[in-house]
């Protein structure tokens, strides 16, 4: 079943970016209502598929990496419900889409190709509360950075439009550049304030994680202060503020794939 | 029972004859009890605009009807014998659809346009206000103003900006969101530059700083901005508190350089800056325009989009036509109007413009 789950979800995100690009390519109006109500069914499915598997290994569902993409997803698609609207940013679920599009292809064709792992007693039995705080805290913290990632993209493109003098149908759809910025920081703050939290929590976990994994996090801790600091001491504009969020993303991915 | 249309707009005739047509706001009310006074008219309605002047009355008799109304605007505007204004007389079907079109700015001068959507609802109010509508008008009416908001929210015929002005206020608004906290520095005092300043405030933009060579000038615009002026040699000065900046002298020569934005933005925290300049020959050295946060528009890349989308509201007409349509056929023309079971009358003398609502079969011409 939780399988079904996340094909119906996969196919709603698929089918809610398909409609928005549509809308857009067209010059139609976009009617971001729409767009909306399939995003909830998409995560309220992915939660279904979550809540299954966390039901079948009796702990937070992040034991495979196809699981994490999943999480991963989960968690991007969630902040996009509770900050895409205080930061103005109806359009960000249209970027987000494919994102989470291509995490649940990931996901799903690994549970197909090898098999989703099943729950072992071990799993139970070797339970580790700062494991589950470090992960799950650690994967939404992923979450706020690839949206990040994803309103600096929107920035970009919006600054193209307007330097390029193209106003197409996009650029009356997407929000004003001022406001991507301060997503961007927001979201930046957000995943930096909750990465320190699942660092924090690496060290006091009873078997500590890899060194190659806590370097790479303490390395994009680092990085993602970095550029923070830069902008905040005005080193740097909102471009390359939003080229650092995009570029520095490739961290949270590398750290996922050497677990 | 019929649903009469008769009036001029900007297409059928001149502003001459529509300016004397106007009805005076003040005294509409008793305008309106003096037509429906008229033995013959049961419901009013006048929309009385810049562009239109327009009655839509309730009428038993079609042709009785309009012959009445006319003979009412001849005596109410003292038109002379002989005078000809080229009305056109719409009924029943066609007038409905000609007041959707109307109510969803696909009449108007300026294509697409909002305004009217108000005016027409304004009109419709003063009616109601004086006891001249009636079942079949405030049917007609409420359904509108609805299809006047569905060619609003279902196609892009009131999308971008179809002049100057707003096309940069559209693009600040792109740039910087909400404008109430955006300062404007206006760069030369001319007639373009003011009204494209007055355009920013309207939306919000408050604190307006003027520099031009004439500084008394600069002083009497920056009063009527509530701004300020200063010396038109300490302008860069400002460059620091600006997010705005609107460029019009008559210099032969670029006023604006791209190092004294390079060293400007640093100082101003990198915010963005967006650069204005409708001065021919130009005022900023386009290089201004690669500088990282920096966006930069000339009087031909704002004249550029304003024309685009007039030309882009232009190709939306036919999507528009196909909605209304489509909002017709929902709910049934009977519905709205009575049928169109009589003829039209058949003693109108002069031609209508081809080109006056196309899609009405109905039209009628009147000399």
């Amino acid at each position: 079943m939780d399988k079904f789950f996340l094909v119906v979800s996969t196919l709603c995100f698929f089918g809610g970016f398909v409609y928005a690009v549509n809308g857009l390519r067209a010059g139609r109006h976009h009617d971001s209502r729409a767009n909306l109500l399939v995003m909830a069914f998409g995560f309220l499915f992915l939660s279904a598929t979550l809540y299954l598997r966390g039901q079948m290994h009796h702990r937070c569902p992040i034991t495979s990496l196809q699981e994490v993409l999943i999480f991963l997803s989960w968690s991007m698609v969630l902040l996009y419900f509770i900050l895409g609207k205080s930061f103005r940013l109806s359009l960000l679920g249209v970027f987000i889409a494919p994102l989470v599009l291509v995490f649940q292809l990931f996901a799903l064709a690994g549970f197909f190709l090898e098999g989703a792992p099943e729950t072992t007693s071990e799993h139970t039995d070797k339970m580790d509360g700062w494991l589950e705080l470090h992960a799950s805290v650690s994967l939404v913290s992923f979450g706020s950075l690839a949206l990040a990632g994803v309103a600096g993209l929107m920035f970009l493109v919006q600054d193209r439009q307007l330097k390029r003098r193209q106003l197409k149908a996009l650029f009356y759809n997407l929000p004003p550049i001022r406001y991507l910025t301060i997503a961007v920081i927001r979201l930046i703050v957000i995943g930096v304030i909750l990465l320190t939290v699942g660092i924090i929590s690496a060290f006091l976990m009873e078997n500590v994680p890899a060194p190659l994994h806590q370097g790479l996090s303490m390395l994009a801790w680092l990085a993602y202060i970095a550029l923070l600091v830069l902008y905040a001491t005005k080193r740097i504009g909102a471009t390359k503020l939003s080229q650092g969020a995009m570029g520095l993303f490739l961290l949270p991915v590398l750290i996922l794939l050497v677990l | 029972m019929n649903i009469l249309c008769l009036g001029v707009n900007h297409e059928s005739a001149p502003v001459e004859v529509r300016e004397r047509m106007a009805f005076a706001h003040k005294h509409l009310a008793e305008s309106l009890h003096e037509i429906q006074a008229i033995e013959a008219i049961d419901e009013v309605v006048v929309l009385s605009t810049c562009n239109r002047v327009e009655i839509y009355a309730v009428a038993e008799k079609l042709e009785h009807g309009f012959d009445r109304l006319k003979e009412y605007l001849d005596r109410h505007f003292e038109m002379q014998v002989g005078e000809l204004v080229d009305f056109y007389k719409l009924h029943n079907e066609s007038a409905a659809r000609h007041l959707f079109s109307v109510a969803g700015g696909l009449d108007s001068m300026v294509l697409g346009e909002t305004e009217i959507f108000g005016q027409v609802k304004q009109a419709y109010a003063d009616s109601q206000k004086a006891g001249a509508t009636a079942r079949m008008l405030n049917k007609l009416f409420q359904q509108a103003f609805r299809a006047g908001k569905l060619i609003r929210s279902s196609t892009e015929l009131t999308r971008g900006a179809t002049s100057v002005g707003s096309v940069a206020v559209d693009l600040a608004e792109k740039i910087f969101g909400d404008l109430t906290s955006c300062r404007v520095m206006l760069i030369g005092a001319g007639d373009m530059s003011r009204r494209t300043a007055q355009s920013l405030h309207s939306r919000g933009a408050k604190s307006i700083i003027v520099s031009n060579r004439s500084y008394d000038h600069a002083v009497e615009l920056a009063k009527q901005m509530d701004g300020k002026a200063v010396h038109f040699d300490n302008w860069s000065d400002s460059l620091d508190e600006v997010d705005i900046i609107v460029s019009s002298t008559a210099a032969p020569h670029h006023v604006i350089h791209a190092e004294m934005i390079s060293s400007a933005m640093p100082r101003r925290g990198r915010q963005p800056l967006f650069v204005i300049d409708i001065a021919v020959p130009r005022d900023v050295d386009p290089a201004v325009g690669d500088i990282e946060n920096v966006y930069l528009y000339d009087i031909d890349a704002l004249e550029g989009i304003a024309a685009g989308t007039r030309n882009d509201r232009k190709k939306q007409v036919a999507f528009c036509e196909q909605v209304l349509d489509q909002f017709i056929e929902e709910r049934g023309i009977e519905a709205l109007v009575p049928s169109s079971g009589g003829r039209p009358p058949q003693t109108l003398e002069s031609t209508r413009k081809p080109d006056m609502d196309s899609g009405s079969t109905e039209a009628l011409p009147e000399s």
